[in-house]
């Protein structure tokens, strides 16, 4: 697969000075936090990614239901399992340790992942490495934009949040305080409604999300309320309610309703990364998750990032978004650093917070 | 001219004005905003920096004194305090019985304001400043108007974070002697309350581990 074939062109020992980089270590990692299931394949040697498979669950209306997610995972279960291993060319024996997603994420769809997970560990002997999927995010970021001490945006479906490493792990600087970015676009998407030929399904078409191909539709945003930006934090709740309202009325202006609802909405994260960079006075950006894949955002991080000497990264697409790969990287990471747990041990935590979650090997 | 303090929103520069030492605090446009939304944020921001600041010293809270305000640049013009940050002088002094005569003095403001139905908004040890003696609230910015008990326990609630996050290790002092100078303005029974409200606000948070064990 292409994109797992990309290597970055940093020394992981410059991005992890503590870990030995000695030996050959490969761990296998298991994503189903939300709506994908993913098998990832890692080692410590490069080219670092050996598989990356998945597969995601549409819902045919509505957003994710977590149960249905979850027997969408057991099904693909089997397969994407298989279709990691052969893309590696190993077998299971092969792999020294198995790595899961614990958290945070729906119950259902995470007590899929952990129970494939501990079968293979207690069938095959293997050791099991519990991973944060946040901090996934931001490890296989980093991995593949060599950036070594970023501020961390991470947008998704699910999680809106800025952090930075300080002592020992990664700080939240700020979250959203409802709602989150990917879910805020998709709802509104969806409740608007959009005009026709943009109603979702799929929420995305050519790389851009229907609400930003809506908004090139407008010329004269409307007013929307502006605050989405509470200190560090956002709440976007009310924005939505006053769009979706605003749509309704003016049906002729969608496309201007669409401009100023995304024009706020993504403001309101680069103004809160720009915050968490001046306050902590770090240098680089990292933009991770599903809506890192947004052209428009980028361009706003592009320019904030420019305005204070600061450059920014984010992974192709594939590995912004949920996937198998960065449960696996971040589980070699953890397992190197001897951070595994028993089998009895590995319950699924649906509020594991990244600042919860330890980070030796940044040290 | 080059500015005393670049913050993420807004330059502060040292200035005179009629003969005073002024600051002169500027909102510059931000480029990654639409040019329609920055002027709306700008603006709104300033408007209620200058309304949150004048409300806040009528009810008696040390705050700066605006001098004039220029609207469409978005720049204000106040009175300059030489102090450090609250958040500073924790960092250089940790608790000592003068850090906790401050925090109380801290609380006592906030209370005036809330006594008055002013938020606010953005209520961290980083914009509060020691100036000689005295504790001073500054950058009323994100100030709006308290309709409910709940919404100003937003506000002692940030401030509660904005400690767990720089001071963890002071927090619960600090905090106590925050809330002894809220009550008393507010009362024993109104400050107990927002506690309360403060700890319920923090439930509301993502991920928060105890709320689990609460539901039924």
């Amino acid at each position: 697969m292409a994109s797992a074939a990309t290597q970055s062109s940093c020394r992981v020992r410059d991005l992890y000075p503590s870990i030995d980089w000695g030996s050959e270590v490969i761990v296998l990692g298991i994503e189903s936090t939300s709506h994908t299931f993913g098998v990832g394949i890692a080692s410590s040697k490069p080219p670092y990614i050996l598989a990356e498979a998945k597969h995601t669950y549409i819902p045919e209306k509505g957003g994710i239901h977590p149960r249905e997610a979850a027997q969408h995972h057991v099904q693909v279960a089997p397969r994407i399992l298989m279709e990691a291993l052969s893309e590696a060319g190993l077998s299971i024996r092969d792999v020294d340790a198995v790595a899961v997603a614990l958290g945070p994420g729906l119950g259902p769809c995470l007590r899929v992942g952990a129970t494939v997970a501990r079968a293979l560990a207690a069938y095959y002997h293997k050791p099991l490495v519990p991973v944060n999927h946040a901090l996934a995010h931001i490890e296989i970021g980093r991995l593949y934009t060599c950036l070594d001490d970023p501020v961390v945006l991470y947008v998704s479906g699910g999680n809106t949040l800025v952090a930075a490493y300080a002592k020992g792990r990664y700080r939240v600087f700020g979250e959203t305080l409802d709602i989150a970015l990917g879910n805020l676009l998709d709802a509104f998407a969806r409740d608007a409604p959009l005009p026709g030929d943009l109603a979702p399904p799929p929420y995305v078409k050519r790389g851009m999300h229907v609400v930003d191909l809506c908004a090139e539709r407008g010329s004269e945003p409307v007013d929307l309320p502006l605050g989405v930006v509470k200190g560090q934090d956002v709440t976007f709740s009310g924005l939505y309610t006053a769009a979706v309202r605003a749509a309704r009325r003016l049906r002729d202006r969608v496309g201007d309703v669409c401009l100023a609802f995304r024009e706020i909405a993504y403001s309101a994260v680069v103004e809160v990364t720009e915050r968490c960079l001046v306050h902590t006075r770090k240098k680089q950006v990292l933009l991770v998750g599903g809506v890192a894949a947004s052209p428009v955002l980028r361009e706003k991080l592009a320019s904030m990032t420019e305005y204070h000497g600061a450059s920014w990264g984010a992974p192709p697409p594939r590995l912004a978004g949920d996937n198998g790969a960065m449960i696996a990287w971040l589980g070699l990471l953890n397992y190197m650093a001897g951070l595994t747990c028993s089998i009895e041990d590995a319950v699924v935590k649906q509020r594991w917070r990244l600042d919860d979650t330890p980070a030796p090997w940044r040290a | 001219m080059t500015p005393l303090y670049e913050g993420a929103e807004a330059y502060l520069y040292p200035v005179t004005w009629a003969g005073r030492r002024a600051l002169a605090k500027w909102r510059p446009p931000k480029t990654y905003r639409h040019p329609a939304i920055d002027e709306g944020v700008r603006r709104s921001r300033t408007i209620a920096e200058v309304r949150g600041t004048l409300h806040a010293l009528e009810a008696g809270v040390n705050a700066p004194a605006i001098y004039y305000v220029d609207v469409d640049d978005c720049i204000i013009y106040m009175e300059r305090l030489d102090g450090i940050l609250f958040r500073e002088y924790i960092d250089a002094h940790g608790v000592t019985a003068e850090t906790l005569r401050l925090a109380r003095d801290a609380g006592r403001q906030a209370a005036l304001m809330h006594a008055r139905g002013l938020l606010h908004g953005d209520l961290t040890t980083s914009n509060m400043m020691v100036a000689g003696a005295e504790l001073y609230i500054i950058d009323y910015g994100l100030s709006g108007h308290a309709r409910t008990e709940r919404e100003k326990a937003i506000d002692i609630h940030l401030f509660k974070r904005s400690l767990e996050s720089t001071h963890p290790e002071y927090m619960e002092e600090v905090y106590k002697a925050f809330l002894r100078g809220y009550a008393e303005v507010a009362g024993e029974e109104t400050a107990a309350r927002m506690d309360k409200l403060v700890e319920e606000i923090r439930m509301m948070g993502r991920y928060v581990e105890e709320r689990r064990a609460r539901r039924p």
